[in-house]
């Protein structure tokens, strides 16, 4: 796009200060992170932190259940990764490589359910899972992320899939591979864009998900971290060093992934929903 | 498919892909197996035992009279329409149901508005320009909610918070170093917009950016040649180019606004007042603090319906243009 000089300075002075308002509340939190503890409250704030302190992480840390709540986090959201990747992989070649009797009805159910509000759920999952004995399970937790990612997940990877031409596996086969091979050496590498896409969904839904963690699961010792923050800053109050450190702990993993795979990112969250 | 085959002969194989004209006449053949159920069974099972059986009991509950003693002693008597009733005489309903609706409305304005001017100036930015803002865009949505929103509590923070420092140092707004923000419920609004529409700009901004840079460089050309202004131009190539998109990221925003629960919850529990209790607000205090899990429901079940309500237009609009589906 042609721009004049003026124009395109006008335009860099405002993308700088998108940026700075964009970026200022990561950056704060980071910052206060890494405070001396008494450089926190301030009526006066200081804007870098310096000199560099751990010590509200070694705070963080050193809170009765981060670690456990750390280590079910990770655990539910692994699991939860692995199973709905596999799940909607199998549903989706169903879908894109078969025809059959229900597949409409599949596709158009799976495309409503993923309108269902979330927590509209919340109650009868809550009764559902108590009369189960599944409450404080990480297992049934684990499972209901799986549901709730699994339509997003299906949808995107069917789009995926459709992308990929028959002809390719046709000729696998011809020249005398397996379907296991098929689907080992052709269509999970030309899939692979999706299935990335597909886990950061399930992964960051399962990692960020505070509304159904808090409800489903009681117990102390059987939560998650984004409980266990909430749960860090009403106990504690003002304790806003080693609160904001654990928010940043909570928050590494998401941003360094997202900073990795960024350029498949988009790509891969439209190319299900919209058609080519 | 000759993946559903189980040997296929080499020469049927071939002839049968060298007889296909083209890929959009491909039609997966029909096979009447048991193959493509197995594949969709562990789909369909976690669907219908978390999605589909609560979403049957959600209805169910709704016309129980479901509290604290049937979570005790299981016995769940019928209410009838008591819920409904109740919720219908409820003289939160209204307030409800039109901050619900306003709020929804003011976020996904909020959203779109800025995620398309984002877009736009993305476009025009300079390589490095334009990464950073990406950067900052992508740093901003890999936020976990519960996380943005603490953050949101400190930087606005009535006494050590940097946002009451920074708008006193102003001047305009006269002291602000004492201002609590969930103390009014616009001003709670406010607080709760801002971090929301800071969540989910990126989204909508990088998905409008990448299908603006779609858009042949061509069309524009010929645009300027013919003596279009900048307004014309975007109104005759760029938004009929990016409806689809336009509509898709509207679609969501509707949903996932609508839905906005976290943050309202830990930043204002739905008050002061019950001010800022929405739809969503108002179903969980009513199953969780008031322990009646009716009621809850039944305000649960005018959430879905509303929402379907609002969407049932665009999935059928999408079911019609997907033939191939």
């Amino acid at each position: 796009m042609t721009t004049s000089p003026s124009v395109r300075r006008l335009l860099n002075v405002t993308a700088a200060g998108f940026c700075l308002v964009w970026i200022f509340p990561v950056y704060w939190m980071v910052s206060t992170a890494f405070k001396p503890y008494g450089d926190i409250l301030r009526t006066t704030p200081h804007f870098l932190p310096f000199p560099l302190s751990l010590g509200n992480f070694a705070d963080a840390v050193g809170k009765p259940g981060f670690l456990t709540d750390l280590g079910n986090s990770l655990l539910v959201t692994a699991s939860v990764v692995l199973l709905a990747v596999v799940v909607a992989f199998l549903a989706a070649v169903a879908l894109t490589r078969f025809r059959f009797a229900g597949r409409r009805t599949f596709l158009i159910t799976v495309l409503v359910l993923q309108m269902v509000p979330l927590p509209a759920l919340v109650i009868p999952l809550f009764l559902g899972l108590r009369s189960a004995h599944l409450l404080d399970s990480l297992f049934g937790l684990a499972l209901t992320y799986v549901a709730i990612v699994l339509p997003f997940t299906i949808w995107t990877l069917r789009g995926f899939l459709h992308g990929i031409p028959v002809e390719l596996e046709e000729a696998a086969m011809v020249d005398g591979a397996g379907r296991m091979t098929v689907v080992r050496r052709i269509l999970l590498p030309l899939v692979a864009p999706g299935v990335i896409a597909t886990s950061v969904f399930a992964f960051i839904t399962a990692w960020n998900d505070y509304l159904f963690a808090d409800v489903l699961m009681k117990d102390q010792g059987h939560q998650t971290l984004p409980v266990w923050l909430v749960s860090f800053s009403t106990a504690t109050g003002t304790d806003y060093g080693g609160l904001i450190a654990a928010s940043t702990l909570s928050a590494l993993p998401v941003v360094v992934f997202f900073m990795v795979i960024q350029r498949r990112l988009v790509a891969g969250m439209t190319a299900g929903a919209v058609k080519d | 498919m000759t993946t559903t085959t189980r040997s296929p002969r080499p020469s049927a194989a071939r002839t049968r892909a060298a007889a296909r004209p083209t890929r959009r006449a491909r039609r997966p053949r029909r096979e009447p197996r048991a193959l493509p159920y197995l594949l969709l069974l562990p789909a369909t099972a976690v669907l219908a035992l978390v999605l589909g059986y609560p979403l049957t009991r959600l209805g169910v509950i709704s016309f129980q009279d479901y509290g604290l003693r049937a979570l005790f002693t299981g016995q769940v008597g019928w209410a009838g329409l008591a819920n409904y009733r109740a919720i219908a005489d409820d003289p939160q309903l209204v307030p409800v149901l039109l901050r619900t609706a306003g709020f929804c409305a003011a976020l996904v304005a909020g959203t779109l508005g800025v995620g398309l001017a984002v877009a736009l100036m993305m476009v025009r930015l300079g390589p490095a320009m334009r990464r950073a803002v990406t950067f900052c865009l992508i740093a901003s949505w890999a936020m976990p909610p519960v996380a943005g929103t603490l953050v949101w509590q400190w930087l606005f923070e009535p006494v050590y918070g940097v946002v009451n420092w920074a708008l006193t140092q102003t001047g305009l707004f006269g002291d602000l170093s004492q201002h609590d923000w969930t103390s009014s419920p616009l001003s709670a609004f406010a607080l709760v917009w801002l971090l929301v529409v800071w969540q989910s700009v990126p989204f909508v901004a990088l998905t409008l950016y990448a299908g603006l840079s779609q858009i042949p460089r061509s069309y524009y050309e010929a645009a300027a040649l013919d003596g279009a202004g900048p307004w014309r131009t975007f109104r005759v190539i760029t938004l009929p180019f990016l409806r689809p998109i336009l509509a898709l990221v509207t679609i969501l925003s509707v949903i996932w606004d609508f839905n906005v629960f976290t943050q309202i919850w830990i930043l204002t529990q739905g008050g002061p007042n019950q001010g800022t209790t929405t739809l969503g607000i108002w179903s969980f205090t009513k199953a969780f603090s008031s322990d009646s899990f009716g009621q809850g429901a039944a305000v649960a079940v005018v959430s879905v319906l509303l929402l379907f309500g609002i969407t049932v237009v665009y999935v059928r609009r999408l079911v019609r243009s997907g033939e191939e589906l």
